[in-house]
């Protein structure tokens, strides 16, 4: 009775979404992958080239360094964010969950340049690391020391972009520790208390240990942000990476081939496609290497 | 109960006071970049152009209006404005209807293959625009939405598996009861849906809508690759184009920039708790 009413109406619902996220998010996906096996520039016929886009970005003479030195960038970045970021974000989760002073304050702030474009977060490195008008020049300059040219000095600019970049974005991966933290039960911190746990063995043996599933998931998504970044070093330094390519990645080398015409002096799609499908199949083994450590853990609990 | 409550506050506390004070000090010292930029940015949009040169960081001697004045004069600003707030709002508002409607579906009705189906929807949560944005960039020429606003419109609609993955768990939370009554009554799917659903989703709506529709605000990278004819700029275009004459055109930027920003930090001013829930939401928890 109850199934005959409800027929199949769920399809009228699902329909409409259906269609569009089919049309606009899988069916490029598809897409790119089938355009990763031609060499096309956009106009005329397509040639079939087997895997040829994807030896050429390996082996060949001139893209192969540029393409490997930005993976390496990317890959870089990824540490950074594993190593440093992400360890922050927990720690100051930490410091709100235990309300040091001013917490809401301080909270309240670091998650703010969440919605701030990172045009605007460009604009504002610029006003501080430009090395002409900054004021990080201005300053040391009246404390007398020796000014940088920052993201010209191709031995800061890497440092000042993760930098940026904790300020530009750890308020996300903060927020959903701090959330994971005020939802561990009560009854869980009080019984460890009356069991004489001290505070570090509290945060070693309860906190941590419960936050891993969300550390998962938010190094998981700082690792497809890492891979695929391209809005702050684009802005910053340009197309081609700044001195010595200092912050040239994976993105911004498909950019130049694909719609910024380097390659032979004219656009090649497939050899774009060939970048963007090698980035898909990276994010395809980090996921599911994700979701098998989380499936293990909804096991273990 | 109020013993109890200053009791769990103190098993959490750090040993010492002290250290407490210092920690939040720094803190605090940190947040004051924050402050800075967005202040003097604020300020340097009242100065004259002339003093932009000699005191860029400084209180300025005099507020003028004149960055404004020359940013309104161009007229294309109010354009730009228009074209940001349209996409924004439109885009948001259809990815919204869409993806409550996918969640309703899937979530309110037992068929085959939805697990399966839940899965496909989430695919878009995984993959970058930048990894698609060839393959959207030539269907867009197929379909010749290139440069056009309707295009990113349907694209920023169709990007609905985040929004959708909130709204599931939300239904998962409401009782079915309601809907069961008013079925009896003799209303149908979609009426129960617009008449009894969606009213009680509204604050799910409200969060689902924040974050939705900052990120396009501020989307840069898609209407870089989409919208390449001036007319269609965004906000972000155009600071992005001042940027790239900064020295020339500051006093524009300064003022650009705090149009764009002013929107954005009042939502996160009123609304940021809303915020935070949104972003916590779509993330997977212990």
């Amino acid at each position: 009775m109850k199934k005959k009413r409800k027929k199949k109406n769920y399809v009228y619902f699902i329909l409409p979404g259906f269609l569009m996220y089919t049309v606009f998010i899988i069916i490029p996906i598809i897409y790119v992958i089938y355009l990763s096996v031609f060499d096309w520039s956009g106009l005329g016929a397509k040639v079939f080239v087997g895997l040829d886009n994807f030896v050429t970005l390996f082996t060949d003479n001139k893209i192969g360094p540029e393409f490997w030195h930005a993976l390496l960038n990317n890959l870089k970045y990824m540490l950074c964010i594993w190593l440093i970021v992400t360890p922050l974000q927990f720690i100051m989760a930490y410091l709100f969950y235990i309300k040091i002073p001013a917490f809401k304050y301080i909270k309240f702030m670091v998650f703010m340049p969440y919605v701030i474009s990172s045009t605007i977060v460009s604009f504002f490195a610029t006003m501080i690391f430009n090395p002409n008008i900054g004021i990080l020049n201005d300053v040391l300059k009246k404390l007398g020391l020796s000014q940088g040219s920052w993201f010209g000095d191709s031995h800061w600019a890497f440092a000042i972009f993760i930098i940026i970049v904790i300020w530009q974005s750890s308020g996300s991966g903060m927020m959903i520790f701090y959330s994971n933290l005020l939802d561990i039960p009560k009854e869980i911190m009080e019984a460890s208390s009356i069991d004489g746990c001290n505070e570090m063995q509290r945060f070693k043996y309860i906190l941590l240990p419960l936050s891993l599933p969300s550390c998962v998931s938010i190094i998981i998504m700082s690792t497809i942000w890492a891979l695929s970044v391209f809005d702050l070093p684009y802005i910053l330094v340009g197309s081609t990476g700044g001195v010595h390519s200092v912050l040239d990645f994976v993105n911004l080398v498909f950019y130049r081939y694909t719609f910024g015409s380097v390659l032979n002096g004219q656009t090649n799609y497939g050899f774009g496609a060939a970048i963007s499908t090698l980035m898909l199949v990276v994010i395809v083994i980090v996921t599911s290497v994700q979701n098998k450590i989380l499936s293990k853990f909804e096991y273990e609990n | 109960m109020n013993r109890q409550k200053g009791k769990s506050g103190q098993i959490y506390s750090l040993k010492s006071k002290v250290v407490r004070g210092i920690v939040s000090t720094i803190l605090i010292l940190y947040t004051g970049i924050t402050l800075f930029v967005l202040g003097f940015t604020v300020l340097n949009s009242f100065k004259q152009k002339s003093e932009l040169v000699t005191n860029l960081f400084g209180w300025p001697n005099k507020f003028v209006l004149d960055s404004y004045k020359t940013v309104f004069a161009d007229g294309s600003i109010f354009r730009n404005f228009g074209n940001s707030l349209l996409l924004t709002l439109c885009g948001t508002a259809l990815c919204v209807f869409l993806a409550s409607m996918v969640a309703y579906g899937i979530s309110r009705y037992d068929f085959k293959g939805k697990g399966a189906l839940t899965a496909y929807f989430l695919i878009g949560m995984m993959v970058p625009m930048q990894v698609t944005v060839l393959p959207l960039f030539l269907i867009f020429q197929k379909l010749h939405l290139l440069n056009t606003l309707t295009g990113m419109i349907l694209l920023y609609g169709s990007g609905i598996s985040l929004s959708m993955f909130i709204f599931s768990r939300f239904f998962k939370t409401i009782s079915k009861a309601l809907e069961e009554s008013a079925k009896l009554d003799g209303a149908n799917d979609f009426t129960i849906y617009t008449r009894i659903i969606l009213p009680v989703c509204k604050p799910v709506i409200f969060t689902v809508s924040l974050i939705v529709s900052v990120g396009y605000w501020n989307d840069f990278y898609l209407p870089m690759i989409l919208l390449s004819k001036k007319a269609k700029y965004t906000l972000t275009l155009v600071i992005f184009n001042y940027l790239g004459q900064f020295v020339k055109r500051m006093d524009v930027s300064f003022a650009a920039v705090v149009i764009t920003l002013v929107p954005v930090i009042l939502l996160y001013c009123f609304f940021s708790n809303q915020m935070v829930e949104g972003i916590t939401g779509g993330a997977v928890k212990g």
